[in-house]
């Protein structure tokens, strides 16, 4: 039987996207593909926030899906920023499957891999540009994946599922709006 | 001592590519290989859906063409309910292909294939990206966001959303454009084909005559096309039929529900994505460069060879230059690029035009659909060639079998080919650098590849890597950038 937040995960729903995300002071984004289990982490926090509310005008959400490369090219040289952008992605580093922690940028190693492989994660040098040349506070929530499959299957696993409250608490904590 | 060359990832493609390269023992290339990871099981997650879910579940398949994705679907599912849209819903899904196809076109000229051209090949890995561009020349940097920001405004205005469009739904489109959406969208429109002409002006005059030399000879290999025409063989983006054109420029147009009679799917075991050949042509699959068999291209360059003429005026003007100076077809793996600027334009213009329309505010822009047991096939020219979506329902409407053909897929083979004749003319003796090898990448970015990849290794993998490997199959050295 599928969790609620499974269900919020149905690729066939309309997706989360901020009417106008132009001239918002802050940008959370989700990055993450529904159709991978629990790769979709960062569109179900990103539907919990906007299910739940209370957010104030100026932060803007986004499900960015796979596409997070179209919003952050624009916002690298365009006009005008938000100040601070939340990103919010499943990754697989070895941690406890629903364990929600930070990415410091700066930890991350600049890598030619990083620079325009937007499906990813490590879109951090691109993330760094953006925080060191244009002044854009970037913080990067992240979520340890239980597994991904080898096939598309929707749906989060139990883990990350319920890891999708705490990330979205993280992210409030971050805006001041907790 | 026979090596191999590795190079991965591919960077500034969607998801991965790694690149092998094999050489004899006197440093020559022998056999090239390049690898992508292709996510499986999307036929199986579609079975027993509702069909009309389809269009809106495909946006997520890729976040780099969600509108082809959800185009081609949905004329799938207008073919399986047996309706054809009224005039402003076609019109209003045409509307948001083009504009699309701008978007695109301008990310991938200026920010991905472009950083080689505005910056070459041997600059530093560091600057040849997107931020070097913006410090090299941050006036076309700010005008090629000032005009994907005006695409993204207008299919926001149009359809609401950008990244996962809904609106275009079996039997048309669910919302009407007003008056006031349209003219305000005919302003943005018409930036964008001020800078779409500015563009290709600026490209002929100050970037491609710096690498004809280049395109002459890198990646260059001789290939049937594909692209859709309309009956009078007038490029079509969005519909018409399947014109499959061999090496010789003779061609076959076909309707897209027979695309089975014509292209079949080859499964090589050192690959996980298909390659997809011209089985119309009786001649089998061979990626030899000699003697290529069964091998055809899509994507720009095999749209500006397979259509007779373009509607544009501008564009077509463009055309008939670029033919007059490389011919038809034209087998120059680098002038995709080219052939990218006059679809731009082309699209620019398209798009005018359609906003100029006043039928497209016409508020008639769906028709009722009911289930049915049937079969149907919907296609469009995605930016990185044709894109096949073909669904099967039950009485119930509900999916039985799906089966997609995408654009980069089309282009397995020649992706490969191209690899193989780039590496053979940079690589000799075992001599290289890293101009070379991204000049081989190059070679791969021309087609635009999209290797869809949705996992996130933050594992800080070197990008290039090359393992010498000795016949025994041992690595001996690695080298890393």
């Amino acid at each position: 039987m599928p969790t609620k937040i499974e269900q919020e995960c149905d690729p066939a729903e309309e997706r989360a996207e901020s009417e106008d995300l132009e001239g918002k002071r802050a940008l959370v984004i989700g990055c993450g593909n529904v159709l991978i289990g629990d790769d979709g982490l960062g569109p179900a926090v990103i539907k919990h926030l906007a299910r739940t509310g209370g957010l104030p005008d100026w932060v803007g959400l986004l499900d960015a899906g796979t596409g997070v490369r179209k919003v952050l090219f624009s916002l690298v040289l365009g006009e005008p920023r938000p100040q601070r952008i939340v990103i919010v992605d499943a990754v697989d580093v070895g941690r406890k499957p629903g364990e929600v922690f930070e990415i410091d940028l700066d930890a991350i190693p600049a890598k030619k891999a990083d620079d325009f492989s937007l499906h990813q994660l490590p879109t951090s040098n691109m993330l760094k540009e953006l925080r060191e040349s244009c002044g854009v506070d970037i913080r990067v929530i992240a979520v340890q994946v239980e597994s991904i499959p080898a096939e598309m299957r929707g749906g989060l696993s139990a883990p990350v599922s319920q890891a999708v409250e705490r990330a979205a608490a993280e992210v409030r904590r971050i805006l001041g709006c907790a | 001592m026979a090596k191999t060359l590795t190079i991965a990832p591919v960077t500034r493609l969607e998801g991965h590519a790694k690149v092998t390269i094999n050489l004899d023992d006197a440093g020559n290339v022998t056999e090239t290989f390049v690898n992508t990871v292709e996510l499986r099981g999307f036929e199986k997650f579609c079975v027993g859906r509702p069909v009309e879910e389809l269009p809106r579940i495909v946006t997520s398949i890729c976040g780099v063409c969600p509108w082809s994705h959800h185009l081609a679907s949905s004329k799938a599912c207008d073919a399986v309910f047996g309706v054809t849209p009224p005039p402003a819903g076609r019109k209003l899904r045409e509307l948001c292909n083009s504009i699309a196809y701008t978007e695109e076109h301008i990310l991938h000229f200026f920010f991905l294939a472009g950083a080689d051209y505005v910056l070459g090949p041997g600059a530093d890995y560091k600057t040849r990206n997107v931020f070097g561009i913006a410090q090299a020349a941050p006036e076309i940097g700010k005008k090629v966001v000032r005009n994907r920001h005006l695409g993204a405004r207008i299919l926001n205005v149009v359809s609401g959303k950008s990244i996962h469009p809904v609106t275009s739904v079996p039997g048309g489109f669910s919302k009407p454009l007003t008056e006031k959406e349209r003219e305000m969208c005919l302003k943005m429109a018409e930036e964008i084909l001020e800078f779409s002409k500015w563009a290709i002006a600026w490209a002929k005059s100050d970037v491609f005559p710096k690498y004809l030399d280049a395109v002459k000879s890198v990646g260059v290999i001789k290939t049937g096309y594909m692209g859709t025409v309309r009956d009078d063989g007038t490029m079509d983006l969005y519909d018409g039929k399947i014109r499959l054109m061999k090496p010789d420029g003779t061609f076959t147009d076909f309707e897209d529900s027979k695309y089975l009679d014509y292209i079949e799917e080859k499964v090589l075991p050192w690959s996980y994505m298909k390659f997809p050949y011209a089985k119309s042509w009786g001649e089998g699959f061979s990626m030899d460069l000699a003697d290529p068999k069964g091998i055809y291209r899509t994507n720009t360059l095999a749209r500006m060879n397979a259509c007779d003429k373009l509607s544009m005026p501008l564009a077509q003007k463009e055309l008939e230059d670029f033919r007059k100076a490389f011919g038809r077809p034209c087998h120059l793996t680098l002038l995709y690029n080219w052939a990218r600027l006059i679809e731009l334009l082309y699209n620019a213009e398209y798009a005018v035009r359609l906003l100029n329309d006043p039928e497209i505010t016409s508020k008639e822009t769906r028709v009722p659909v009911t289930p049915r047991a049937a079969r149907g096939v919907g296609h469009v020219e995605a930016p990185r060639g044709t894109l096949i979506h073909d669904y099967e329902t039950d009485a119930e409407g509900l999916v039985t079998n799906v089966n997609l053909i995408v654009g980069t897929t089309h282009n397995n083979g020649p992706i490969n080919m191209a690899v193989k004749q780039a590496a053979k003319t940079l690589i000799k003796g075992g001599k290289y650098d890293e101009a070379l090898l991204n000049t081989v990448e190059m070679a791969i970015r021309a087609y635009d590849p999209c290797l869809s990849c949705a996992t996130h290794l933050l594992d800080g993998r070197l990008a290039v890597s090359i393992d010498v490997v000795g016949a025994d199959g041992e690595v001996r050295k690695t080298l890393a950038n």
